[in-house]
């Protein structure tokens, strides 16, 4: 059950495993996925899932119901949490790529797709190369340093996305020491362990 | 009665035109879109809306206005340039229009 003491992974994952259960096949995109890659140190107050099946506005608003969670104008919002839901439009798409395989999540007992930290990771670059948004940029280098990211797969797609550029800043952002994080926070049991910047350099 | 002569492949004409000038403009305003294609605010200001929802543009705020472009994260971005570009061949009134504005920085105080 959604409460105000709810995190926003507990939140997306509750939202997603709703959607599942409901047969609407959703992924967890942006900042909230962002969020659960990098265990909680990126924040964001929005939920996007981009649906990848046909389905009814009524079938999803019962699915989001059952779940407390109720529309308003283009959001859906929950009495006891300041976190929103909104459903961008699709297709599934990081840039000019919709060849997208999200990944499965599980947390305490639910299940939802999200994507992958390496898709993930290229979604906030792709704010940073067609933006500058240099907070992606952050968000993006977080990813890659709590979670293991195909380097080369996201060098082969900024390349293809025309900023190589903007990769080799990524790549220098990466190699810098990482600041002091204020909270710290183990993984939780089945959270993949975070890669070290060193590892992350030794894999491309 | 007007008679629309060219089509409208994003819905509205107003969607369609949006579209186009901020092809050729880069980036743009609500009211600086409206003068352009001589449409109400309001109807642009819908239209670009629902344009944002539909992924095909997106906005951020400059002052207090916010300033659109095409969204060049959407997955057909470059196919759509080029569909917009041939669209906007036969679009003389709106290239005149986007032509005559004044996009090149002028030195404060200088007299107009």
């Amino acid at each position: 059950m959604i409460t105000r003491q709810s995190s926003l992974a507990d939140v997306a994952i509750a939202l997603g495993d709703a959607l599942r259960r409901h047969g609407i096949r959703a992924v967890l995109t942006g900042g909230a996925c962002a969020s659960l890659h990098t265990a909680g140190d990126y924040q964001s107050r929005d939920v996007d899932f981009v649906l990848v099946g046909p389905t009814t506005q009524a079938r999803l608003d019962a699915a989001m119901a059952s779940v407390r969670f109720l529309r308003r104008g283009d959001s859906y919002v929950h009495p006891r949490t300041a976190f929103y839901v909104e459903f961008p439009r699709g297709p599934l798409a990081i840039g000019s790529d919709h060849a997208i395989r999200p990944v499965e999540r599980r947390r305490r007992g639910a299940r939802a797709l999200i994507l992958s930290a390496t898709d993930s990771c290229r979604d906030r670059l792709a704010a940073f190369y067609h933006w500058n948004d240099r907070s992606s940029l952050a968000v993006a280098v977080a990813i890659a340093r709590k979670r293991r990211v195909d380097l080369r797969a996201i060098r082969r797609w900024s390349l293809a996305e025309g900023s190589p550029g903007g990769f080799e800043a990524f790549l220098a952002e990466l190699r810098r020491p990482p600041r002091p994080v204020r909270r710290h926070r183990h993984a939780a049991p089945g959270e993949p362990e975070p890669l070290t910047a060193r590892a992350q350099r030794s894999r491309l | 009665m007007e008679v629309t002569i060219t089509s409208s492949p994003f819905g509205s004409r107003t969607r369609t035109r949006a579209l186009l000038a901020l092809r050729l403009l880069g980036e743009s305003y609500p009211r600086e879109l409206a003068r352009l294609l001589g449409a109400p605010l309001s109807s642009v200001q819908k239209a670009l809306a629902s344009l944002e929802r539909d992924g095909l543009v997106a906005a951020r705020p400059v002052g207090r206005t916010r300033a659109f472009r095409l969204e060049p994260r959407y997955f057909a971005h470059e196919a759509l340039g080029k569909y917009l570009d041939r669209l906007a061949e036969p679009e003389e009134d709106l290239r005149g229009r986007v032509a005559a504005l004044r996009r090149r920085p002028r030195r404060t105080a200088k007299s107009l």
